[in-house]
């Protein structure tokens, strides 16, 4: 998942930042509200929002982004732990809401929920691709399993089947995708995103990957 | 203890008391009242009949030198207790008539012009005439005592339920007068000081202004000082809770990335950061005004799961049913078991010995029986400066809390005991204020 970090805390950043990345996930910071401003016209799967920032307030940001019609999902972190606050971040648009301090772990699984019922998905088990042989996601495990057995995927790999199935059904751009799941590198390595499709249709199978020729690439479910 | 006061009964009771003696003193005025009216309206009565009887007698009366008439041609107006005798003073007195009923002797043997009083009767003489014949009027003093009776047996009898529908009266009229004062306290039962722009407003009891204003008063200033104490608790959390968040992460972090010698290290520090969590969070609980704990049903397993203290054995006992705000209660017993290590215990054992109460019990040197006794009375008192250190301050404060206690009770063996009464379930306090 490519997911935009607004947090004004070095040491709280930082260390989001490393435990994201070492969960697979491409992870933008910005340390403001202006920083975020300038990153919203990028595609992202999930927003973790500090409520206290420098330059303005993180709930009024949220707010605005949810009257201009965005609906990514969205994790307000913050320090604030009464009741009042917290229905007030949840009434301004966000989707979680975790107090500060928390374990990165419950913050990386609050984020596959929220990404997960922002994609539409009941569970955390996926089916894709044309059945009898599709292939099941397991968006909580962060694995694919191949007839029932587990496939070797490297982050990269996951990280656009990730992307796929949280968007399954619809036709994603290559761009798109690219944002997703290289995040500031996709401007650096123009065919590596190729280089994944290619790697994860040898793995699981040809057909679970429609190319969608001068579109994109879409994957289908099938529960 | 001195029993609560009521302003109503007060007021009543004093009326009760004020006219119980106004009615004795009233009581004793119009005995003594009527004692000389009476006495003077049937003084005045005796002469007035003795006037209305002389008239006729001075008529049909013989002269003076006849026989002594035997009464039986004279008017009898009166009864046995009023009566009249025609008497000549010779040398001896006789009776020359008299009333049904009257005495044959005289009643004065000596000429008695004007009132005089004999044994059994009040009398009154007027002379006929200048050759001794006296008329004498009287009336006993039965019926003279009987008349006063009646006189104020009759005023009290007209008075008494005059008194009482006062009583009942003035009762109504307090209550009536002390509605303002009910509503008040009813609506003090229910107010809210820290709602934004809380007031008691206007009252149209004149009496009430000032108790009204007061109130007012206080709670500007309350909520003045809450809004400062919430600013100064946000800002506060904010600044420890990011930083403890940072850590927690960085932590998480460097135990992916380190080697696995250093796992266990990074274990120990990570566990011991995820305690301060618990208690910089719980202190925050805890000092912020006008909290509420969080009642809920405490798993003492999954309690102690989070209180892993490297080097110190946690054994369960669960028994009875424990509810309480987990988050304070994990934090005081995170300084208990803290305290148990640093006085050398090994084995911490936690129990529920009954419904509410939480014991800790260590095996360590414990301390001395005129120690506990010492710490005991400072909890008892909140006197948390002088004996206790923040571990026993963090636990009653937690303790009392739920409406409860943190108890030391002596205990056979060494060691340690600590019990947190947690109050009863389904109660819900606000978090405790210490001086």
């Amino acid at each position: 998942m490519r997911i935009l970090l607004v947090e004004d805390d070095d040491l709280l950043g930082e260390g989001l930042v490393a435990f994201l990345r070492c969960e697979g996930h491409v992870v933008d910071w910005a340390r403001s509200v202006a920083a975020a401003n300038v990153r919203l016209g990028e595609v992202f799967d999930a927003w973790l929002v500090d409520w206290q920032l420098p330059d303005s307030s993180g709930l009024d940001w949220l707010r605005q982004r949810r009257a201009d019609g965005d609906t990514t999902a969205t994790i307000m972190l913050t320090a604030r732990d009464r009741l009042p606050d917290r229905l007030k971040g949840l009434d301004s648009g966000a989707d979680d809401y975790l107090v500060k301090p928390f374990a990165p772990e419950e913050l990386a699984a609050r984020l596959r929920a929220v990404c997960r019922r922002s994609a539409g998905a009941a569970t955390q088990r996926v089916q894709v691709g044309p059945r009898p042989a599709g292939i099941e996601v397991d968006l909580g495990a962060r694995c694919a399993f191949v007839s029932g057995l587990r496939a070797e995927l490297t982050g990269r790999e996951w990280a656009v089947l990730e992307a796929l199935t949280l968007r399954a059904g619809r036709i994603v751009s290559k761009g798109e995708l690219e944002q997703l799941v290289l995040g500031f590198e996709s401007e650096l390595s123009s065919n590596a995103l190729e280089v994944h499709v290619s790697n994860l249709r040898r793995k699981l199978g040809h057909d679970v990957l429609a190319t969608v020729r001068g579109l994109g690439y879409r994957v289908s479910t099938s529960t | 203890m001195k029993a609560q006061a009521s302003i109503r009964g007060g007021v009543l009771r004093s009326q009760l008391v004020w006219s119980l003696l106004g009615g004795l003193a009233l009581a004793g005025a119009l005995w003594l009242s009527v004692q000389s009216e009476v006495d003077e309206l049937l003084d005045d009565s005796l002469s007035s009949a003795a006037e209305l009887l002389i008239g006729p007698m001075l008529e049909s009366l013989p002269p003076p030198s006849s026989r002594p008439a035997d009464g039986r041609t004279l008017p009898r107006e009166a009864g046995p207790r009023f009566i009249w005798q025609l008497v000549r003073h010779d040398s001896v007195a006789s009776v020359l008539a008299g009333a049904s009923g009257a005495p044959g002797r005289p009643l004065v043997s000596t000429p008695a012009a004007g009132f005089t009083d004999v044994p059994g009767w009040r009398v009154y003489g007027r002379a006929l005439g200048l050759d001794g014949r006296m008329l004498y009027v009287a009336q006993s003093h039965q019926e003279r005592a009987e008349v006063k009776l009646e006189t104020i047996t009759t005023v009290l009898l007209a008075g008494l339920p005059l008194l009482a529908l006062g009583l009942l009266w003035s009762n109504l009229r307090l209550r009536q007068e002390l509605q303002p004062l009910q509503a008040l306290s009813s609506r003090l039962a229910t107010f809210d000081p820290l709602q934004p722009g809380a007031s008691l407003g206007r009252t149209n009891c004149t009496e009430l202004q000032p108790v009204h204003a007061a109130v007012d008063a206080l709670v500007a200033r309350l909520a003045q000082r809450i809004t400062l104490e919430r600013a100064f608790s946000a800002h506060a959390a904010h600044a420890l809770r990011t930083p403890l968040a940072g850590i927690e992460v960085q932590l998480a972090v460097a135990q992916r990335e380190a080697p696995a010698p250093l796992q266990p290290r990074l274990q120990r520090v990570r566990a011991a950061a995820s305690r301060l969590q618990h208690v910089v969070v719980a202190l925050l609980a805890m000092f912020r005004s006008g909290a509420k704990i969080e009642r809920q049903a405490i798993d003492l397993g999954a309690l102690a799961a989070g209180l892993a203290v490297q080097g110190l054995q946690l054994r369960l006992q669960p028994g009875a049913p424990l509810a309480g705000d987990a988050d304070l209660v994990s934090a005081a017993l995170i300084n208990l078991l803290d305290n148990a290590q640093r006085h050398g215990a090994q084995v911490v054992t936690l129990s529920a010995p009954r419904p509410g109460w939480l014991r800790v019990q260590d095996d360590g040197s414990g301390v001395a029986p005129e120690r506990r006794h010492a710490l005991q009375a400072a909890l008892a008192a909140q006197d948390y400066e002088s004996a206790t250190g923040l571990g026993l301050m963090l636990a009653d404060l937690v303790a009392r809390a739920h409406g409860g206690r943190l108890l030391l009770p002596a205990e056979p063996g060494a060691g340690f005991t600590a019990v947190l009464d947690l109050g009863a379930a389904g109660e819900f306090s606000s978090l405790p204020t210490h001086a």
